[in-house]
């Protein structure tokens, strides 16, 4: 997975264009599994109060 | 908590019209602006140039007149994350039934995020308006150097990529049954004195 975006200038020189959009699954990914962590502690201790 | 609520019938207000309809305003502002940047990526293609730096300009609209409304009734205080946040997180955190005034550090720190967020793509998107033809003025490729455009689409992309996880957090996190009462609160400007007595403590905030 690329973490950055490159492209050629007019002199054939490597530039930096911006991130990669690869990672648009990963910043998604870790929405979610942050959620289903956070829902999953949640659940445990209120089962095991209750 | 709703038997709670009709119960005693008394309310605290929390949220003044005005700062709903700026919330709501800013929501839909970022929605619009992520659908406009993100789906292009994805394939969705269209004309989504304009209508993206056009959003921009409303948000940016929006944002100034969220900082007024803060700085004119001087609640920066309240939503700052300070010392007695860190207190109250680790009193928490050792089982006290710590209260917070009227924001949670949890919700100081979303909020810090979220500005932090907004604010680079903000400042950065202004910044990339300069390689755009507008109503204002003819586009300029050559403001920087090809380097310096490089960093600034990094910030650029890296916030709004940022801003997808945190909205999703805040999203989850305000329709979580334990805080349903701020959702509500944002819609209708109220929790019940019940709510406000089991998760503030009225010393440090009694209601706006």
């Amino acid at each position: 997975m690329e973490i950055f975006r490159y492209s050629s200038d007019a002199w054939g020189q490597t530039t930096l264009e911006g991130i990669s959009w690869d990672l648009l699954p990963f910043f998604l990914g870790m929405g979610a599994l942050v959620i289903v962590v956070h829902a999953l502690i949640k659940w445990l201790s209120a089962r095991n109060q209750g | 908590m709703a038997e709670q609520h009709a119960s005693h019938g008394g309310m605290v207000k929390r949220h003044a019209g005005s700062d709903r309809i700026l919330h709501w305003l800013f929501a839909a502002g970022i929605f619009f602006l992520m659908g406009t940047g993100f789906l292009p990526i994805i394939g969705v293609q269209f004309e989504w140039v304009t209508l993206h730096w056009a959003a921009g300009l409303v948000l940016l609209v929006t944002l100034f007149l969220h900082i007024w409304r803060a700085w004119m009734k001087v609640r920066l205080r309240t939503i700052w994350v300070g010392v007695t946040d860190v207190r109250l997180m680790l009193d928490s955190l050792a089982g006290k039934n710590a209260r917070p005034g009227k924001y949670s550090p949890a919700q100081k720190l979303m909020h810090l995020g979220v500005s932090v967020l907004v604010l680079a793509t903000l400042v950065t998107g202004l910044v990339m308006m300069v390689k755009v033809d507008t109503p204002f003025w003819e586009r300029n490729l050559y403001l920087v150097s090809d380097g310096i455009w490089g960093v600034i689409y990094v910030v650029h992309g890296l916030a709004a990529l940022t801003l997808i996880t945190t909205i999703m957090l805040h999203v989850y996190f305000v329709i979580r049954p334990e805080k349903r009462l701020y959702l509500r609160s944002i819609f209708f400007g109220k929790i019940s004195s019940d709510e406000h007595r089991l998760h503030h403590d009225s010393e440090k905030w009694a209601g706006d």
